[in-house]
């Protein structure tokens, strides 16, 4: 029965929609395709029509909606303060009520299982994942996208040898032996538990120097992006109860990826049914930190007084903002004033550091050649700032940035912010 | 529905990638920037260049299948509706900038260049198209040269009119034609070109356009003036330019507006004013910081009550934002909103406020007033929901008055928006039947099997 409960509760949202047609100029999308159903008008006015029963869920709907980033560029330049993210994902919600999870489902079989290598990945993978998804369900129902997108010809990054949750320990105590300054739960996320988990070292390690008590809870899950993103909410749920269970005893959480922690906090945004839950939901949200405003906000860490790793001495840095720390989280400013601060480091500004690499999530799974399209302009801005190296703070974006530089054949290393520091 | 071969055939002409037929994408080229003008077409196609559209028009006119060319869709009046259906010829894919001629202060465009693309690769050459319509990140140079758009910088540069030298069309017969040319002055024969300005795509298509060009001009300063009586700020506006001050934007922002602005993004409007009044001045700096002057000492001598000249850019841009925020903030308070594009001689704005202010109270329906004061194109909108037929009613007799006044105050019903489906039923109100006859002719004569974006401007 399409009883569109998830459509309605953002009902109020699809109707703030005044037709004005500004967002085109900033979807990156539209950028590259022009066409109507591509801009967020179009995609906000089909949900309204699906609300009222004159848009049946067709695979052709199923299209439209999924060739969004969710990159929020409409929502933060709507006059109207449209959020077509929460329409988009709540209609991506229907389609899979709507069309059972063969919509997500199938493309990961079929973009990934063709490809032995990533195959072989997957199985160690789907080892990872086995104690998280139901038996039923098969094990690798889900798996976050990055990991998807293997075997598209691009250049993916090498799964780790050791995951990060077979390395650490379950409590690390401040180095200098004394009393903690305050004790934090750090949460991985998957492509830093698969693909760089001496980046999560490397966090626990520049806490701990400061006198931080680390805690990681070894029942946390992955957060739910790739999941609720693309319309499953069961699993996102589940996967929320999950993370709020695994991390009742602390009162804050950090974690070193934007969209990990954008999407920790925005369980109450998307995923709730029933208040109950959004009460959860929203004293969840409370605790989540990203690493970069952990560090600037809380610690109140003063960036010159942070040591540059020696090999990055005399470089000239940019920032690349990812669309789940600018404009989930209004995050820009605290990276900004670490990399400007750090001595021996040249900072320059990219033109358009806020424009969407091109990764979103399962959208470069689904669409790999418009990823590359709108990664080109990203190109385009970090060759123009002539810098050495690129500095992000999510490991999505990283992925897909490091593909891209390769592809081009540009000179430019990217980096997470966390690995310029001592 | 359209034959099969029709659809095969228009595939042949601009490659099947550019063609979309199915159930969704006709829905998404239904509408456009007003709320209840909703119509499917058949199919819609992207061409990607003149010839391609030359092809299709003789095909369209064998078969007699209407045409609606759409640009960024962002029209108020239906323009873009296909309103018998057939084909939209959406001009998107067609959006290069062909040449910027700095020695010649002109720009050669495709028609579905946008316009806030232009400003940006003009700024870089440090020049400029004057017509600003404030949906610049939507609108093409096509859909603003066949609404003859305008924005707040008309006071001084006037509209798109003034700033199209030549066109290229494709005539709904299939014929490319040039009119115009490259030069300021041009006197050879009648002056087809600006029959095509303002056309609302109801003539042809206009697939390439020569445009004229400004410098930057190296200075500007913005002032805000405040009033404790709306009509009050009317009068500001013509006395200001009486006075001999041309500044290049004058905008109001009644208190209504004011308030929703300040309550969606606090800027520091003056909440309980009446009415502001937005000037800017631009130029060489010297002329600049004179005008600004002479701004504030007529309006204080005419009734403003307060002025904040803009310290700097970010302020000057913060008053711009809240204006540019207006539209949103009357858009988003109502189901329904009709917002009236009527434009009357200056000197009678403060009348034509007062006669809103009348109706608001005699049919009890909020009517708010933002507008391009400098040049009498008000906007008032009233704010209505159409499920609620009673108050509805209200609304419309209110918005026929409103009508009904403007012309009687010398002004017309549409100042940049155009007639299209919404204001059809006013322009016998406006325009003699002789001239609404001579006006069906010169589209017979262009469109002999009325297929250019048919059901437009006439009921
Ligand atoms: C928020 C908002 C603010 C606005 N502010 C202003 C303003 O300040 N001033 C103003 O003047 N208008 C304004 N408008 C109205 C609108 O933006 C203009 O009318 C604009 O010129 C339309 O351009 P478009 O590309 O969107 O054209 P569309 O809406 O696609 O089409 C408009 C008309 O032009 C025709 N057309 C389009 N392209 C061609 C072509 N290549 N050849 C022939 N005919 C064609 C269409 O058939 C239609 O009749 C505003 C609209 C909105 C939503
Ligand atoms: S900018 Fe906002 S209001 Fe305008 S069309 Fe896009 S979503 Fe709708
Ligand atoms: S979220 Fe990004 S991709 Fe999606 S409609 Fe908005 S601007 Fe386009």
């Amino acid at each position: 029965m399409e009883d569109l409960k998830e459509l309605k509760k953002v009902e109020q949202h699809a109707d703030q929609c005044m037709k004005c047609g500004f967002c085109s100029f900033f979807c990156p999308v539209y950028q590259e395709e022009k066409v109507e159903t591509a801009v967020a008008r179009g995609k906000n006015y089909l949900a309204k029509l699906a609300i009222k029963g004159e848009q049946k869920f067709t695979d052709e709907l199923g299209e439209i909606i999924g060739k969004c980033l969710l990159c929020k560029r409409c929502v933060v330049n709507c006059p109207a303060k449209t959020q077509i993210d929460r329409v988009v994902v709540a209609a991506r919600a229907e389609m899979v009520k709507n069309k059972g999870l063969g919509f997500v489902k199938n493309f990961a079989f079929r973009k990934v299982m063709a490809n032995r290598k990533a195959f072989g990945n997957y199985v160690r993978l789907a080892k990872a994942f086995q104690w998280l998804l139901p038996k039923t369900e098969g094990n690798i129902r889900h798996l976050p996208d990055f990991l998807k997108a293997l075997g598209q010809g691009r250049n993916i990054p090498e799964i780790a040898k050791t995951f990060l949750r077979d390395m650490v320990k379950p409590v690390y105590k401040p180095q200098d032996g004394k009393a903690p300054i305050m004790r934090v739960g750090f949460f991985m996320g998957c492509a830093v538990d698969f693909v760089y988990p001496e980046l999560g070292m490397k966090f626990i390690d520049f806490m701990t120097k400061r006198g931080i008590e680390v805690v990681v809870p070894q029942e946390q899950s992955c957060c739910g992006a790739a999941i609720y993103f693309s319309g499953d909410f069961e699993t996102g749920r589940m996967l929320a109860d999950k993370n709020i269970e695994a991390f009742k005893d602390v009162d804050m959480i950090v974690t070193g990826c934007g969209t990990c922690s954008s999407t920790l906090k925005d369980y109450q945004k998307y995923l709730p049914d029933n208040p109950d839950q959004e009460k959860r939901y929203k004293d969840f949200e409370k605790k989540i930190k990203d690493s970069m405003e952990f560090i600037i906000d809380v610690m109140k860490v003063k960036p010159e007084e942070l040591k540059l790793k020696k090999e990055f001495e005399g470089k000239t840095v940019t920032w690349h903002d990812p669309c789940h720390l600018i404009r989930y989280q209004n995050i820009s400013a605290q990276p900004r004033a670490i990399l400007k601060g750090l001595k021996g480091l040249k900072y320059v500004e990219m033109p358009n550091a806020d424009l969407c690499c091109g990764m979103g999530g399962s959208f470069s799974v689904y669409h790999y050649d418009l990823t590359k399209k709108i990664a080109a302009k990203k190109m385009n801005g970090i060759k123009a700032t002539g810098a050495d190296i690129v500095v992000t703070a999510c490991p999505g974006c990283m992925i897909n940035l490091i593909d891209n530089v390769l592809q081009n054949k540009m000179p430019q290393k990217v980096y997470h912010l966390l690995e310029l520091v001592e | 529905m359209l034959k099969e071969s029709v659809i095969n055939e228009l595939q042949r002409i601009v490659g099947k990638e550019n063609v979309l037929t199915s159930p969704e994408a006709l829905k998404a080229y239904s509408y456009d920037g007003t709320t209840s003008w909703i119509r499917e077409p058949d199919v819609v196609v992207f061409p990607t260049t003149t010839q391609q559209i030359s092809d299709l028009m003789k095909l369209a006119n064998a078969e007699k299948i209407p045409v609606t060319p759409r640009g960024g869709g962002t029209n108020v009046s239906g323009g873009s509706v296909p309103w018998l259906g057939g084909i939209v010829l959406c001009t998107t894919k067609m959006n290069k900038i062909l040449k910027i001629d700095k020695e010649n202060l002109t720009a050669t465009v495709e028609p579905g260049v946008v316009l806030q693309d232009l400003t940006l690769a003009l700024a870089k050459e440090g020049l400029f198209f004057p017509p600003d319509p404030q949906s610049f990140l939507g609108a093409t140079i096509g859909g603003i040269i066949a609404e003859n758009a305008g924005g707040p910088a008309c006071v001084k540069y006037g509209v798109t009119k003034q700033y199209v030298l030549g066109l290229e069309v494709v005539l709904p017969t299939g014929e490319i034609v040039n009119l115009g040319g490259r030069t300021l002055k041009n006197v050879v024969g009648y002056d087809l070109l600006h029959i095509f300005i303002s056309s609302e795509g109801t003539l042809g298509v206009i697939t390439r356009a020569e445009l004229k060009l400004n410098p930057i001009p190296p200075a500007k300063k913005t002032t805000m003036v405040v009033y404790a009586d709306v009509a009050k700020a009317g009068e500001g506006v013509f006395r200001v330019l009486e006075n001999g001050v041309i500044p290049d934007k004058i905008e109001l922002l009644d208190n209504w507006v004011i308030n929703r602005i300040e309550e969606m993004m606090p800027m520091g409007l003056p909440k309980d004013a009446d009415a502001v009044l937005l000037f800017e001045c631009d130029g060489i700096p010297e002329a600049v910081e004179k005008e600004t002057e002479k701004i504030v000492d007529i309006v204080k001598k005419y009734g403003a009550v307060d002025v904040r000249i803009a310290k700097d850019m970010d302020e000057a841009n913060r008053y711009w934002l809240a204006r540019r925020a207006g539209f949103a903030a009357v858009f988003g308070k109502a189901k329904t909103v009709f917002a009236e594009d009527v434009t009357v001689p200056r000197g009678k704005i403060p009348d034509l406020i007062n006669k809103c202010k009348e109706l608001a109270k005699k049919y009890n329906v909020e009517i708010v007033v933002l507008g391009h004061a400098g040049d009498g194109n008000l906007h008032p909108a009233i704010l209505t929901d159409v499920s609620n037929q009673e108050h509805y009613g209200r609304a419309v007799k209110a918005m026929d008055e409103i009508i009904e006044e403007a012309v009687a105050l010398g002004g017309v019903l549409s100042g940049e928006h155009g007639i299209g489906l919404e204001k059809q039923k006013f322009l016998k109100r406006q325009l003699d039947p002789v001239v609404i006859d001579m006006m069906k002719k010169i589209k017979a004569l262009f469109d002999p099997n009325n297929i250019m974006n048919p059901g437009k401007i006439w009921e």
